[in-house]
């Protein structure tokens, strides 16, 4: 396990480098002008101005110059800053990152609670009148873009209702976990759609390992309906959820990103928004990166939980 | 030029929404009593009384914040929300501009007194405010600021003009405690140097003449002041330290920040030493940032509604709101509780004409008659009435129609000197030696410089093809721009529309290709934002028209428009800006556009004192006060 460990890691550090520079080559491609978009357009006024910014930050170097020399920048932990936002990324990651984790968290967690359940019951169920409702929820929620659901639920909740806030928790963390009412629709916005994927899943796993033969077996055997499903279906069943929730985290993060426009809620996902229509290397560089890391332990995590989940398996080189 | 327009981008549809939510059990409720209109209010009710106290709540502009304090910023910090919505709340600009809408000098909100010319001499007397140590606002404050602008000003004073201030002013003399003196280089218009010129000025307090090490003296000494700046940009630059810093707490404007963060969440206080002839009525003052008009229109309904928080001053996305009727003033609000006012800027809206450019089309650029044509072929009533429900300003050449003031010439104020008429943009092209071909493509049938041929380096044959970059998220410029292709193939102009970002399309267009040496590769280019008249309120076109200028973008270069120009800049005469503006809103140097509303302005019901807006975008919460 650790030598897969330690491959797996080796593999991660190649991954990023890959997808740092071809991020990086993606930004640079980017058609228009990073000095005028940091200048402003009225830089034009004072040309020198705008030649003495790309000197400053390298501009006016060749592509993979300016690659080396961010990556140096990285490797001593400096991930840059942002001319916009007149911060380092580090400090704004350091701000914005929690925010986002804590959100997409309770959503991922409240996610599973609910989906896992429904999934199970709908296998159970299938083709009745409770399967068909939920599948329908499922393929309706899962099919609705994240702004159009979190713009229904604010109508409903907030402007008609008066239930709920229309915007997620403004101000520190302490407020981002006591302020339940704000922070209800963004979770419930995020949550939903990620039921929907969950439950479908679940659904679907659950009825294969009820047509296997170890639940024939287990059932001959004198074990209870509900014994057998939620001490061996389940567990089987769950294997390839755990590798989906690792595989779906940069899905979420990026669901997070409309989700946090639409509620006004400053994590990732808003810096992110406000980066890239600046312009804002710098910054969109810092949340590319912590994606990409998310991703390769999202899934690193998943390769592990199978291991725990099943047994049978072993990682070792073939 | 401002860059508000940009930032509707990714507004979702609130009627695409409640079409949805029809189909939708879960949303029926939220469709069936949705919005109610009601007509407009003029503000609030005279019955009311004024309350003392209270927070008012202000909401950004979508996607932007504060991010510099320090009122001397470089280009990168230089915006409207960081000098018009934050720094001038609590450092007062030497001149103030804005008279309820209009554009103009406001004396009394003003640290000195008009200032006094005298051939080549000005003489500003400071009117003896004070700072919120105590200390008096004084001629030595205004000389630190000039000081630093000449020893900094080319690369980290974002107004800076190459030739213009500091350039044009030989000596600078304390005369007195509160007088300064400067001589220009030559005497120019009073109007023009007080408004684009000493606009720019703001006196400093003698608490930031210093530097890590200690005190320093840039008050006294030019050689000082770079290390100086040095050490307040990096104070301006430490966010996270603002409201507690010993350097920013000394103001002399009518309020002191008291919290910050970095998402734009900034609490003011009243600074109690403002010596100003209006002094703040209510307690605080919150500014709250939003990432999307849509976000802060979610939140300014529920908070009409009764949930959340209350926004007192807000805005609504221009897609959200229901067309004006023909003369009314303001049309019907969807937000119950408040009144819709919109504020439009002092300023022109136009798309540059690129006379350099290579594509081939450079010797067609320059024909009057073609230009012309396609002004005719934009047709700004349609606009203005369509996509901008009525929102919006007629531009009639380089001087902006709305407020109205004494700047716009006679000639001006009868309206669109180009209304819109394909049959004049036909005859125009087809007395030049063009084949119209309407709904085809027009050639060149007659080329040479004569009487009724194309003009000079036009060949036989030539095609009116032309691509225009125009920029994304602005809905009614996207509309405007598929309009004019419209409307140009019907004279067989064949227009190629490529929608791409606001920051692409500056790119493309803002500067002059030549002077910033960028690719001359570009025909038109629509920002869709012009240009707003602030921190230059004065109107002329140095920095636009003349020459050779770094904002000319498309290098438009006329010697009789040149000379035009130059006197606006030394004749105090009116006829000198009335002579030019007529002279070149009909040369169409650039293609006239509508000025549309900055922002649909919300204001509370309950909250007064914020109406009339200024064109200038200054906000002033000193004056508003809650009433019961």
């Amino acid at each position: 396990m650790i030598g897969f460990l330690i491959r797996r890691l080796l593999q991660a550090v190649v991954v990023l480098l890959l997808v740092t520079m071809i991020t990086f080559i993606l930004l640079r491609a980017i058609p228009g002008n990073v000095a005028v978009a940091v200048l402003g357009p009225a830089s034009y006024r004072n040309p020198a101005v705008l030649a003495a910014f790309n000197r400053e930050y390298g501009f006016d170097k060749p592509w993979f110059d300016q690659y080396l020399l961010w990556l140096g920048h990285l490797l001593q932990g400096n991930l840059g800053f942002s001319w916009t936002l007149d911060q380092s990324v580090s400090s704004l990651l350091g701000s914005h990152l929690p925010k986002t984790v804590w959100l997409v968290g309770v959503s991922v967690v409240l996610a599973l609670v609910i989906a896992v359940p429904i999934g199970v019951w709908q296998a159970v169920r299938r083709n009745g009148p409770v399967d068909y409702v939920f599948t329908s929820l499922s393929f309706l929620f899962y099919a609705a873009p994240t702004f159009f659901v979190g713009t229904v639920l604010i109508l409903v909740f907030s402007v008609k209702l008066h239930i709920f806030g229309p915007e997620g928790p403004q101000g520190g963390m302490v407020n981002d976990i006591t302020d339940w009412k704000d922070l209800t629709l963004p979770v419930v916005t995020l949550a939903l759609v990620t039921i929907a994927l969950f439950s479908r899943y679940t659904r679907s796993s659950v009825m294969d390992n009820l047509a296997e033969d170890y639940v024939r077996t287990a059932r001959a055997k004198g074990a209870s309906g509900r014994r057998v499903l939620w001490r061996h279906v389940l567990r089987n069943s769950l294997i390839p959820i755990a590798t989906l929730l690792g595989l779906s985290l940069p899905g979420i993060m990026a669901g997070a990103l409309i989700t946090e426009s639409v509620f006004n809620y400053p994590g990732m996902g808003y810096l992110f928004f406000q980066a890239a229509q600046k312009q804002d290397y710098p910054t969109e560089l810092g949340f590319i990166i912590v994606v990409a890391i998310a991703t390769v332990l999202g899934s690193l995590l998943a390769d592990i939980a199978y291991a725990v989940l099943d047994p049978r398996v072993r990682y070792t080189r073939l | 030029m401002h860059s508000q327009q940009w930032r509707r981008l990714l507004r979702p549809s609130y009627k695409m929404a409640a079409a949805c939510c029809a189909v939708l059990a879960l949303a029926l409720a939220a469709c069936s009593s949705s919005g109610g209109s009601t007509p407009s209010a003029t503000g609030s009710s005279s019955a009311s009384s004024k309350v003392v106290g209270g927070t008012a709540t202000w909401a950004l502009p979508p996607n932007s914040a504060p991010n510099y304090i320090f009122p001397f910023a470089s280009s990168t910090y230089f915006s409207t929300v960081n000098f018009a919505e934050f720094q001038y709340l609590m450092y007062r600009p030497l001149y103030w501009f804005g008279n309820g809408a209009s554009p103009t000098l406001n004396s009394s909100l003003s640290l000195a007194d008009p200032p006094v010319y005298n051939g080549k001499q000005v003489t500003i007397t400071l009117k003896g405010w004070k700072w919120s140590n105590g200390e008096t606002v004084n001629a030595d404050d205004l000389e630190f600021w000039i000081h630093m602008m000449q020893a900094v000003a080319p690369g980290d004073w974002g107004d800076y003009v190459p030739g213009l201030f500091p350039s044009n002013i030989s000596n600078v003399k304390v005369t007195g405690p509160l007088t300064l003196t400067m001589t220009m280089d030559k005497a120019y218009n009073p109007t023009w140097f007080t408004d684009n010129e000493l606009s720019q000025l703001t006196p400093m307090p003698m608490a930031w003449d210093k530097t890590a090490a200690g005190a320093s003296n840039c008050t006294n000494v030019v050689a000082d002041c770079a290390k100086v700046y040095a050490y307040l940009d990096g104070q301006s630059k430490s966010l996270s330290t603002w409201a507690s810093s010993p350097i920013w707490s000394v103001v002399d404007g009518p309020w002191k920040l008291t919290s910050f963060n970095a998402d734009g969440n900034s609490t003011f206080v009243p600074n109690p030493s403002y010596s100003g002839p209006v002094k703040p009525t209510l307690a605080k003052f919150e500014e709250l940032p939003f990432t999307t008009e849509s976000a802060e229109y979610n939140v300014l309904q529920a908070g009409a509604a009764g949930a959340g928080q209350k926004i007192d001053v807000g805005y609504i996305p221009t897609t959200d709101v229901p067309a004006k009727p023909a003369n009314a003033t303001v049309g019907p609000n969807p937000v119950n509780g408040y009144t819709l006012a919109p504020l439009i800027e002092w300023a022109i809206n136009y798309f540059p004409i690129n006379y350099q450019s290579t594509t081939g089309n450079a010797p067609v650029n320059k024909q009057l008659y073609f230009r012309q044509a396609l002004q005719y072929l934009m047709n700004q009533k349609a606009i203005i009435n369509g996509p901008l429900r009525g929102y919006g300003a007629y531009t009639v050449g380089p001087v902006g129609t709305y407020p109205a003031t004494s700047y716009l010439s006679a000639q001006g104020k009868l309206g669109d000197p180009f209304p819109y008429n394909v049959a004049k943009a036909k005859q125009l092209l087809a007395s030049n030696g063009w084949n119209v071909v309407p709904n085809g493509i027009t050639t060149c049938a007659k080329p040479g410089t004569g009487p009724g041929e194309c003009g000079a380096g036009i060949a036989q044959g030539h095609q009116l093809v032309y691509n225009l970059p125009y920029a994304t998220g602005t809905n009614w410029i996207e509309q405007e721009m598929v309009q004019l292709q419209s409307n140009a193939s019907l004279v067989g102009i064949k227009l190629n529309l490529e929608p791409k970002p606001f920051n692409q399309v500056t790119a493309i267009g803002g500067p002059n290709c030549v002077v910033a040496k960028t690719s001359c590769d570009w025909d038109f280019a629509n920002w869709g934002g012009g240009w707003s008249f602030v921190p230059d309120y004065y109107p002329t076109g140095e920095t636009l028209f003349l020459s050779g200028s770094g904002a000319n973008s498309g290098g438009y270069t006329n010697a009789e428009n040149d000379s035009l120009i130059n006197q606006t800049l030394t004749s105090a005469s009116p006829s000198a800006l009335s002579n030019w503006q007529n002279y070149l809103a009909t040369q169409v140097p650039v293609i006239w556009q509508p000025n549309g509303a900055y922002q649909m302005v919300e204001v509370s019901n309950s909250l007064g004192g914020v109406l009339p807006q200024s064109t200038t975008a200054n906000i002033n919460p000193e004056d508003w006060y809650f009433t019961k």
